[in-house]
């Protein structure tokens, strides 16, 4: 075996150990899954469920699957209202030096300060007037709040990295902004549609406070919702809460591990002759 | 060329700045969406949370909306609270301690997961599934591994041999475990954006380096770290404001307790607001922008920095 | 480019101004409000679902009235917030259903309409069950049931220790036989201690039961009270997890069979016929005999007050249709309550002798807002449970925490 086989194969074993870590409490998720009710405080605890039970699974996946569906719904509706509302912004503040900007960017610092439940009462008060209250397009637009800011502060610092000599040659050659934004800007920027959309669907997907100011009780709940389902007033079923946790990060993982894959490596490396 | 009476006021505008003004509203022009959508969307909560802040609030003048206007009272009362100085140093330490080991971790890990090995994708996928999950979800697990008798944590203690820590029931012990499990949901953010902005350095200046001779330690030190600056600066902000804000994880796993030994300021806004079967909303509406003005502080020291770094 | 500060803070001002004289000019008042034919109920119980017998119940009523109705459930920590924001809104429901604690607040708050003018009819139901959902002389609502706290005991352990569950009589017996079982190295007693209204339920049996008052904290009974669970804690008898826990944990330990002792209350009828072991109940024992007062738990049924008032002749008829009392016995079925009215509880007792305990306990409860305390219970309420709270960590010392808790709860 070559060196550079065996040091990549020893670094695959320290990053599988460092997942490992990392993933424990998420593996700890997994076994009070399959813990029956009598064993939840057992003491010492199980490191495997011996006595499992299904019953947390079977009412996770008979009964959350639509709002699953809706998560995916809001997520994905989230993320494209995020980037679209935030490439072009993070593009100006980047590379077109607007006046005003240092106050724009001043705002997108302070819109995200405000606490998540003092913008849920805002909105509940104007989706009221609206008649948007308990439908998903309203609480799209409430989930890109959470994104939108943060969305094109990152734009704007991944954005300015892209060389100038770059955009300069673009607009000796007559393109418009809007040109060179839409066809050398965006690609170049792939990293940072791709970090901006993970974190818009993460943040859409794991929202709690809006779905339940906004939606409670609508047709259709996210996945957040679904879960207090099993948080009745006087009980609690953990094993089906957990079961459900786990049911809904499923599809989550497999999209993120999707997107991982197109963050591409040196995306400036010989663009621009030296 | 002839000299243009300075008395003139149809002088032509110099092709410079047209060229400028144009600039300008094609500018404005990428950035109106935006700009809309923070005006309607964030003035008017923003404005609540002020208004809340300066009226005597009860539960009747809240659902009534007749509260007098009192000034800054309820500062004054959130001032002198005894919970006010724990909250801050708690809020300090909780902020500080967070971001430092989440950035550290998240850098490492990013510099790590650079390398091309076997499932480095996939992995490195896997590390953000702390984020998948509902936080109600994530501090419930934690609570439960660090329950005092039947936690796996105290358990695994045992085995080494030492004594079972009372991790969140003691007032020594709390905001530990909240750190905890802040940490460990933290982590992610830092990493995928540390990753993101790694990938910006060109692999040709690592190559360069390796050539004139320089170790690993030197490679990150004198090329990685100086070109992240920005990035770091981003990720580092960002980590705050958000900690900042952070009380799900603490609000599940203690409520700030026992006798406010985990109470932050996040925490205390949303007990004071929401936690207690009668709320008054004006102390935790100030509260709340006590936590904002910090945030705004550190965002002008970011700027100020974005500044100076533009300058170089 | 250079951008001076007063500028900037001037752009930051101008910004600000426009968007709240924007939000200024498209303000609140009375919503749109929901069609005139629709009807909402909220409640508390988000583990009952569409299929569910309380949902079809609750759909059946309304058909009755004429209307059709939607009900929303609602996570019973959340409920009171989003009640009030949307009273605050014109928003509010038809039909609340809330804890008993919280009744009183809201109706001082004027979110809730007292049944002069609602035409509920309360007069069936027993007074003691009435009380928290009184205040200034008026009614604001009916019970759907109610719950109290008892000690649930594990026979097998009590064998092995050899403690004799009748034995325990007061607070001397009670702490003689945890430290029997103890020795016989199992824990003794398991209750909820948490810094939530959940803790206050827990500890109101040991605090009354020494005779202390609510509106005197830190009365040397009341001081007695907590050094009992104080001292329990040091010795180990019971885990140092209380401070933590809530209901449902504390019974998930009983559960798992590591404790002698759980104090739990009437909902957990049905998990207990799940449990591993055989198990029996004896009331909460007073400190110098007899039993001690216990709080009432249990919903009330509301209606928050309407801009159009000729809501209420329907609002009236579908809450007399959940709370008849062939509605009322089938619903407190599921909860595991017990009936609010004597001719109910007949028939629940009639049904399953075993519940006589129960009905008997509830008779002798008291409600946490009666004595005229009302409004002030919340804020007496989460002084003691942070003197607990306090205690029980190890901060301060029963005397001092109570002291101090008095202390902040008379300033209100």
């Amino acid at each position: 075996m070559t060196l550079a086989l065996l040091a990549r194969r020893w670094r695959t074993g320290v990053a599988l150990l460092l997942t490992a870590i990392m993933l424990f409490p998420v593996y700890w998720m997994l076994t009070v899954s399959f813990t029956p009710e009598q064993d939840m405080r057992k003491s010492p605890p199980d490191l495997f469920p011996v006595h499992g039970t299904l019953d947390g699974y079977r009412a996770a996946l008979t009964e959350q699957l639509p709002y699953l569906g809706t998560s995916v719904v809001i997520a994905l509706g989230t993320v494209v209202l995020t980037v679209a509302l935030s490439a072009p912004a993070g593009y100006a503040l980047a590379k077109l030096r607007p006046r005003g900007a240092g106050v724009l960017n001043f705002v997108l610092l302070a819109a995200q300060m405000v606490p998540g439940i003092i913008m849920a009462m805002g909105f509940y008060a104007i989706y009221l007037d609206l008649g948007l209250l308990q439908s998903i397009p309203g609480l799209i637009v409430a989930d890109s709040t959470i994104a939108v800011p943060f969305g094109v502060l990152i734009f704007a610092a991944l954005m300015s990295t892209i060389p100038d000599e770059l955009l300069q040659a673009a607009r000796t050659d007559g393109a418009s902004r809007l040109r060179t934004f839409w066809s050398i800007v965006l690609p170049m920027s792939r990293n940072g549609v791709v970090t901006v959309s993970v974190f818009a669907f993460l943040w859409a997907w794991s929202d709690f406070v809006f779905a339940s100011t906004l939606d409670n009780g609508g047709a259709h709940e996210p996945i957040t919702l679904g879960i207090y389902h099993y948080i009745g007033n006087n009980n609690q079923q953990w094993n089906a809460i957990m079961a459900t946790a786990v049911v809904a990060s499923i599809p989550a993982t497999l999209l993120l591990i999707v997107a991982q894959r197109y963050v591409a490596a040196g995306v400036t490396a010989g663009a621009v002759k030296d | 060329m002839t000299t243009i009476a300075p008395r003139a006021t149809t002088a032509a505008v110099p092709a410079g700045r047209r060229r400028r003004n144009l600039d300008q509203w094609a500018a404005w022009g990428f950035l109106l969406p935006v700009t809309v959508y923070l005006a309607v969307f964030y003035a008017y909560p923003l404005f609540r949370n002020i208004d809340l802040s300066l009226r005597n609030y009860t539960v009747r003048s809240f659902v009534q909306g007749d509260a007098p206007f009192t000034g800054l009272a309820n500062y004054g009362t959130v001032l002198g609270d005894p919970t006010f100085l724990p909250a801050l140093v708690h809020t300090a330490v909780f902020t500080g301690a967070s971001i430092a080991f989440q950035y550290t971790v998240g850098l490492a890990l990013a510099v790590f997961f650079r390398q091309r090995f076997r499932l480095s994708a996939t992995l490195r996928a896997m590390f953000l599934v702390p984020w998948l999950l509902p936080l109600i979800v994530s501090a419930s697990t934690w609570s439960w591994m660090l329950n005092s008798d039947s936690g796996i944590v105290n358990t695994a203690l045992g085995l080494v041999g030492l004594g079972p820590v009372n991790w969140l029931t003691s007032p020594q012990w709390s905001l530990v475990s909240v750190l905890i499990a802040n940490i460990w949901i933290g982590i992610p953010f830092n990493l995928v954006i540390l990753y993101s902005g790694l990938q910006t350095i060109p692999d040709s200046l690592y190559e360069a380096a390796a050539l004139d001779g320089a170790s690993a330690w030197q490679r990150f030190w004198r090329i990685t770290f100086p070109l992240l600056r920005p990035v770091s600066a981003i990720t580092l902000l960002l980590g705050l404001i958000y900690t900042l804000k952070v009380f799900d994880v603490i609000w599940i796993m203690t409520r700030g307790g026992p006798t406010d030994s985990s109470t932050t300021f996040a925490t205390w806004s949303y007990r004071l607001g929401f936690g207690t079967l009668l709320p008054s909303f004006g102390p935790a509406a100030a509260v709340g922008n006590l936590l904002v003005v910090t945030a705004l502080v550190f965002g002008l020291v970011y700027i100020r920095f974005q500044r100076k770094l533009e300058a170089s | 480019m250079k951008t001076s500060t007063p500028r900037r803070l001037a752009g930051v001002a101008v910004a600000v101004t426009a968007a709240v004289g924007l939000t200024a000019c498209g303000s609140t008042g009375g919503g749109a409000g929901a069609a005139s034919t629709d009807y909402t109920v909220w409640d508390p119980y988000p583990q009952f679902d569409g299929n569910a017998a309380w949902t079809k119940l609750v759909e059946s009523c309304g058909d009755k009235a004429g209307v059709k109705v939607k009900r929303t459930a609602f996570d019973t920590t959340d409920l009171t917030n989003k009640v009030l924001l949307a009273a605050q809104q014109g928003n509010a429901p038809d039909v609340l259903v809330v804890d008993n604690p919280v009744v009183s607040t809201l109706a001082d708050a004027g979110v809730l309409a007292a049944t002069d003018d609602t035409k509920i009819e309360t007069s069936g139901v027993d007074p003691n069950l009435l009380g928290a959902g009184q205040l200034g002389g008026k009614t604001y609502g009916t019970p759907i049931g109610a719950n109290t706290l008892a000690l649930f005991y594990n026979k097998a352990i009590l064998q092995a220790a050899g403690v004799d569950p009748a034995s325990v009589k007061d607070w001397a017996s009670l702490t003689a036989a945890l430290a029997k079982v103890a020795g016989a190295g199992k824990k003794g007693i398991t209750f909820s201690a948490i810094g939530t209204e959940e803790g206050s339920f827990q500890f109101l049996p040991w605090f009354w039961g020494s005779g202390a008052q609510l509106n005197q904290l830190d009365s040397a009974q009341g001081v007695a009270a907590l050094t009992l669970w104080s001292d329990w804690l040091k010795a180990g008898y019971a885990p140092n997890s209380v401070i933590n826990n809530t209901q449902t944990t504390s019974w998930q330990d009983f559960a798992a069979g590591n404790v002698a002792f759980a104090e739990n209350g009437t909902w957990q009828l049905g998990n207990a016929k799940k449990l591993g072991f055989e198990y029996g109940t004896i009331t909460v024992p007073a400190q110098h005999g007899g039993a001690a007062p216990v709080p009432t738990g249990g919903e009330f049924v509301t209606v928050p007050t309407q801009k159009d008032t000729a809501r209420y002749a329907t609002d009236q008829k579908i809450v007399s249709c959940l709370t008849n009392p062939d509605n009322i016995y089938a619903t407190d079925a599921t909860l595991s309550y017990v009936a609010p009215a004597a001719a109910v509880q007949q028939k629940q007792a009639a049904a399953d002798p075993a519940l006589q305990v129960w009905v008997d306990a509830v008779h002798a409860a008291k409600g946490r807002t009666s004595d005229n305390l009302g409004t002030k219970y919340p804020k007496i309420s989460e002084q003691m449970w942070t003197a607990v709270q306090a205690t029980l960590s190890g901060s301060k010392s029963p005397a001092a925490a109570l002291q101090a808790a008095q202390a902040a709860a008379g300033k209100g």
